[in-house]
């Protein structure tokens, strides 16, 4: 105890320094932000807003909560989104109304506007609304692939050698071969972009003729991995090549596209990726290793988003501000919201043995097994 | 030369560099299985495109490559993503020295082996199986030359298979308007351009029962001139449309609705005249049927 005595006395000075000090900076600091105010980004809020089950095949739709109050009649109640969830599929309003749900015999070609159910041998298609009522019948001998708005319709040969269009009558409005097998096909308004295993991507205009043949060159061995079209047409992108893999996006110019970005990727895929643009064409997302990338081709940069798992589904919220990608692996699905600037806003795992991710009236459409739900993500 | 001549020519150059690929000249590939019963060839009439490659039947085999080769392009039909309906089910495509790629399609879902690089004729690929459209368990195997830019004939580079039956000439037809008329010994027609018909077909050896193969190669000649040649040994695109090497011919402008095989067209004019039909196999079986027709003004 004395020996502490003695230690105050010989240092009185410094008791009262630090707090001085102390009291100096928190001023400072306060009148930082005085001085200096920094805007805070617009938070971000997840909202459900509703979620339903599916019934049963064969059993009556049960209306959810929100829609029991409103009219039943299916049509013009706004757009529905199409799902599908493993072998499960449907439509459903923004509302929670479930329009129609089936099961896939083989698989389901899906529009916002209709579908095809086919079967593995099956030749003879039936388009159906998505209400599911009789639309059109079609004869031919490939696999059905429509639109995204459903406003067109596709016969894949079966053997991946080409495609044809066909108008509702069944009518073949052009037919096409491609040098070498396709890999990948993405169709948005007007244009089809073929990804073909040669290593090159074809763009096609409405009448099936080329507006574009591009085989970005640079890889040991060409191949196209996926590719993506704007839905705006501004922007074609392809993943390509093995060692290395490219994304490779092409501008529109003039009548025609020129190559805008080569980016080197970390990826050594032998499968096709998945990848497309948001809805305002701004951004690309395409699958990586570790987790999906969003490339923004104005500013040329290209940012990973950490998921572990094959990626199983993208969506854009909120106009455009946040990018939504799931995932699924043994241990379980997972889901991630990712604003186009900032830091995620939220990671959740979740046992699901099958997942979908989609939009509805710009807001997520998360389905799980056999549920569907409606997630608001709003920037406040 | 044309393009499609220059196209033909690399198509004809692969063999040589396919030969040279393998231990032999005489086969260049070995079998992706080891129950060699071929079902389909190459070239057929699928609906709406060729056939491009041949189909392996015996049931659920161990599918291997054909050459020592690297993963390029696989697909597992309900584990692997896909933006298309992909009617040849689980595939594997596999890229071989000199820029030789082969396809091995309707594989079992979940038979495909791991995801590796490198692939050496002793590594299984999957196993035979019915994915995609498929009406039985088979092997769907492709050969792709990338520099030609075309699909090449499997069966001019695996080991030949015992084939001691000549293909078959049943019917002749000439088209006459929109009406199909019998070609018989003494048939009238009236002069002028005819396109000929036939049901012709090469057959299974391993079968009793009547299993139509798609020929090698078809001859018509008129008079003892050949007219017309159309070879099934390689497929290219021009134009938009999968043709056949040499003849330059479209699916449709090789096999009619019904299922017969358009062999030329002939201009016939007045007086009796010989049409001759040569069908040949791969293992140089040939079929042979002559026709004597009266021509009218």
């Amino acid at each position: 105890m004395g020996r502490l005595k003695e230690r105050r006395v010989a240092f009185p000075g410094r008791k009262k320094r630090p707090a001085r000090v102390l009291l100096a900076a928190i001023v400072v600091i306060v009148f930082y932000f005085f001085l200096f105010p920094y805007p805070l980004g617009r938070e971000i809020v997840v909202r459900p807003r509703w979620a339903v089950a599916l019934p049963q095949p064969g059993s009556a739709l049960i209306p959810s909560p929100a829609a029991v109050a409103g009219p039943q009649d299916p049509a013009g109640k706004g757009p529905a989104a199409a799902f599908q969830i493993g072998d499960r599929f449907g439509y459903v309003r923004g509302d929670g109304t479930l329009l129609y749900t089936g099961r896939a015999v083989y698989r389901v070609s899906l529009s916002s506007t209709g579908f095809v159910s086919f079967t593995r041998l099956g030749t003879d298609w039936i388009l159906q609304d998505s209400a599911g009522r009789r639309v059109a019948g079609f004869s031919v001998a490939g696999y059905p692939l429509l639109s995204p708005d459903g406003g067109r319709v596709f016969s894949v040969k079966t053997d991946l050698s080409g495609i044809i269009e066909m108008d509702r009558g069944g009518a073949v409005l052009w037919d096409r071969d491609f040098p070498s097998l396709m890999t990948s096909i993405s169709v948005q308004g007007d244009l089809v972009l073929v990804g073909l295993l040669n290593g090159a991507m074809i763009l096609l205009d409405r009448h099936g003729s080329p507006l574009l043949e591009h085989a970005p060159a640079g890889s040991r061995i060409p191949v196209v991995m996926g590719d993506a079209a704007a839905p705006d047409g501004s922007r074609v992108a392809a993943v390509c090549g093995i060692d290395p893999q490219y994304l490779a996006v092409l501008r529109r110019s003039g009548s025609g596209y020129e190559p805008e970005t080569q980016e080197s990727l970390p990826t050594s895929f032998r499968r096709e990726v998945r990848m497309g643009f948001s809805p305002d064409s701004r951004y690309l997302f395409l699958e990586g290793t570790d987790g999906p990338g969003l490339f923004d081709p104005a500013a040329r940069t290209l940012r990973w988003v950490g998921l572990s798992g094959p990626l199983v589904g993208a969506a854009f919220a909120s106009a455009g501000r946040v990018a939504a990608f799931a995932s699924r692996d043994a241990g379980g699905a997972r889901l991630v919201l990712e604003p186009m600037s900032g830091v995620p806003v939220g990671r959740e795992a979740f046992p699901a043995r099958e997942v979908f991710l989609g939009t509805i009236e710009g807001q997520l459409l998360l389905g799980w097994d056999g549920e569907i739900a409606r997630i608001d993500v709003e920037a406040m | 030369m044309s393009r499609g001549r220059s196209r033909w020519a690399c198509a004809a150059v692969v063999a040589l560099v396919l030969a040279c690929l393998g231990n032999g000249p005489a086969h260049a590939l070995d079998w992706p299985v080891a129950s060699r019963i071929v079902t389909g060839t190459f070239g057929e009439g699928r609906g709406d495109h060729f056939h491009d490659g041949i189909d392996i039947g015996g049931g659920s085999q161990e599918v291997r490559p054909v050459l020592a080769g690297e993963l390029v392009f696989r697909y597992d039909e309900g584990a692997d993503y896909t933006s298309l309906p992909r009617g040849v089910g689980s595939f594997v495509v596999l890229r071989h020295e000199q820029h030789i790629r082969t396809l091995y399609a309707h594989l079992q879902a979940g038979s495909l082996g791991p995801v590796r690089a490198r692939w050496e004729p002793s590594d299984r690929i999957g196993i035979i199986g019915e994915t995609g459209h498929a009406s039985g368990p088979h092997l769907h195997f492709a050969v792709f030359d990338e520099e030609a830019g075309s699909t090449v004939n499997p069966l001019e580079f695996l080991p030949p298979v015992p084939d001691r039956q000549a293909p078959v000439i049943r019917r002749l037809f000439a088209r006459v308007g929109e009406r199909r008329v019998a070609l018989e010994d003494g048939a009238a027609l009236q002069a002028g351009r005819t396109e000929i018909l036939a049901e012709v077909y090469d057959l299974r050896e391993d079968v009793a029962f009547r299993w139509p193969l798609a020929p090698a190669a078809v001859s018509l000649s008129l008079d003892g001139a050949e007219v017309s040649r159309i070879s099934f040994d390689s497929l290219q695109v021009q134009q938009g449309r999968s043709v056949l090497g040499g003849s330059l011919r479209s699916r449709d402008q090789v096999w009619d609705d019904a299922g017969l095989l358009v062999c030329g067209s002939v201009i016939l004019s007045r007086g009796e005249s010989l049409v001759r039909l040569a069908a040949r196999d791969l293992a140089g079986n040939e079929a042979v049927r002559t026709v004597s027709i009266s021509i009218h003004p």
